[in-house]
């Protein structure tokens, strides 16, 4: 399973290689000037997240298509979420500040 | 000086446009891979969902990694990394016609929650106890790697180079017990029949005991009807779209041939029958066949393909109980009793049993709607793969090899 999560890990690198492509980060770079490593860092945990949870329910041999679509959502999912979160709590403490 | 006036606007005038052409062409180079990233990261998106998700896609999966291993006759190194650990184990089960040997291969983990059963495949490898023969090995650890519960029979008929129709019910007992394994549903359980395993298959697919459980017929190398492929043996020859072709077959099939046709015969005169067909055997002498009944000498003949012109009077001249075990023995009296798909699988060049059988099977399957498919190939030799495949003939056969494979694999997807 080492080498397993390991083809996962990669694997989610390159998707969030092809999302940086893609310029898929909060476009108020509030990640930051490394929002493209923090990218490739979602892919890899969303790879390897994918890749166990496929093993667990539907067995090895299908894993890593499991693998493959999760770091594919979680690279377009995370940074709205992020996006959404950030922009909730501003609208929050604004609220709060009025 | 106006030369250099003009000098003088042109650089006014031009620097700034390709001071800007630059940027835009950038700015556009760089949208384009965006937008070509998007499709990608939406196209792997839709490609791991559907392989994941849906059982045509698992099906699809299981087969794109279990073609290497078939087409290799080992499986690659590197999908070692996704196997199911397995155990094979031999047992004897206990049938109407004698004992059944079965070897099985079963993965050892529990089976994953979705779909939550297995699924499992009852495979006869052909005349003979072809238990151990290493193409055969291979395709049982590599179903039963992907998670599939794989039971390999043979009966004692079999294991003696014969064929009988009662064998079937040793089919039905494997199935029964397949059905009871551990993590197994009944329902997804397909039979598979090599060569001349194949009738015993329909037969126990036709059984009312197991006919609305079974999920799918596989057969490979099979043959349809026995007085056919009797009359092929006879001529030497197929008739293929109209056109005689010649066939010679190998010694095999006209030994199980012999074998079958003896019992039928006086004892004396079946097992002189049987011994010359046997590798090594002595052919029977001119002396010998004018002290033979005339069902035996028409036999010899068939067999021997040395009439191919009188075939069909010598099959004419076969004793009564012959034609009865030959139409005992044909698929085509069963094949409106079965009631699941049928995956048909055939060498063009095969010299064991004519690939005009499953063509037979293919258009008598069509005429009653029945659900089939069919694909002929060039990469197996009988029902094993080719050692010298070219890559070509590879390519040319792997999508009808791959079409066949998914279906087979879906129910237990």
């Amino acid at each position: 399973m080492l080498i397993l999560s390991l083809f996962w890990l990669l694997l989610g690198v390159l998707i969030g290689a092809l999302a940086n492509a893609a310029r898929l980060w909060p476009a108020s770079s509030s990640w930051g000037h490394r929002g493209w490593l923090v990218m490739l860092a979602v892919g890899a945990l969303a790879g390897l997240l994918g890749g166990w949870l496929g093993a667990l329910l539907l067995g090895k041999y299908v894993a890593t298509a499991v693998a493959l679509w999760v770091a594919a959502l979680g690279v377009v999912v995370m940074p709205w979420l992020v996006a959404w979160v950030r922009t909730r709590f501003r609208a929050g403490d604004s609220a709060h500040g009025s | 000086m106006s030369s250099e006036a003009q000098e003088h606007t042109k650089q006014t005038v031009t620097v700034p446009v390709t001071g800007n052409a630059a940027p835009s062409k950038t700015r556009r180079r760089r949208r384009l891979g965006s937008v070509v990233a998007r499709v990608a990261l939406v196209l792997l998106f839709g490609i791991g969902f559907f392989l994941s998700a849906f059982p045509m896609g698992r099906a699809t999966l299981r087969t794109v990694l279990l073609l290497p291993t078939l087409l290799m006759a080992s499986e690659p190194a590197p999908l070692t990394l996704l196997d199911e650990p397995v155990r094979r184990t031999q047992m004897t089960i206990s049938s109407a016609s004698g004992p059944v040997y079965v070897d099985v291969y079963a993965p050892t983990t529990a089976a994953p929650p979705i779909p939550g059963t297995r699924g499992g495949l009852i495979m006869i490898p052909g005349i003979g106890d072809n238990r151990n023969v290493p193409q055969l090995v291979n395709l049982s650890l590599a179903f039963a790697h992907e998670g599939l519960v794989v039971m390999n029979m043979t009966t004692t008929t079999l294991a003696h180079y014969s064929l009988s129709a009662q064998d079937s019910d040793g089919v039905v007992q494997v199935f029964r017990v397949l059905a009871h394994w551990p993590g197994v549903s009944a329902h997804r359980i397909g039979l598979v029949g090599f060569s001349g395993g194949g009738p015993i298959i329909c037969f126990a697919a036709a059984d009312p005991r197991i006919r609305d459980q079974v999920a799918f017929v596989a057969l490979f190398g099979s043959y349809f009807n026995a007085t056919s492929l009797l009359r092929a043996v006879g001529r030497r020859a197929l008739t293929v779209d109209g056109r005689t072709q010649v066939w010679q077959p190998n010694p095999f099939p006209i030994q199980v041939l012999a074998n079958v046709i003896s019992e039928t015969l006086p004892p004396a005169e079946g097992s002189r029958l049987q011994s010359a067909f046997t590798p090594g055997g002595k052919p029977l002498t001119a002396q010998d066949l004018a002290r033979f009944s005339p069902g035996t000498v028409a036999a010899y003949h068939l067999l021997a393909g040395d009439e191919p012109d009188q075939v069909d009077a010598n099959l004419a001249a076969l004793p009564s109980q012959a034609h009865t075990l030959l139409d005992e023995l044909s698929v085509n009296r069963v094949i409106d009793q079965i009631r699941v798909p049928i995956y048909l699988l055939h060498d063009r060049s095969d010299t064991s049993v004519p690939f005009t059988e499953s063509r037979d099977f293919a258009a008598a399957l069509m005429r009653i709607h029945h659900p089939y498919d069919f694909a002929e190939f060039g990469i197996f030799q009988h029902v094993e793969v080719r050692a010298d495949l070219g890559i070509g003939q590879v390519l040319s056969d792997s999508p009808r090899l791959f079409r066949i494979l998914s279906e087979i694999l879906l129910p237990s997807s």
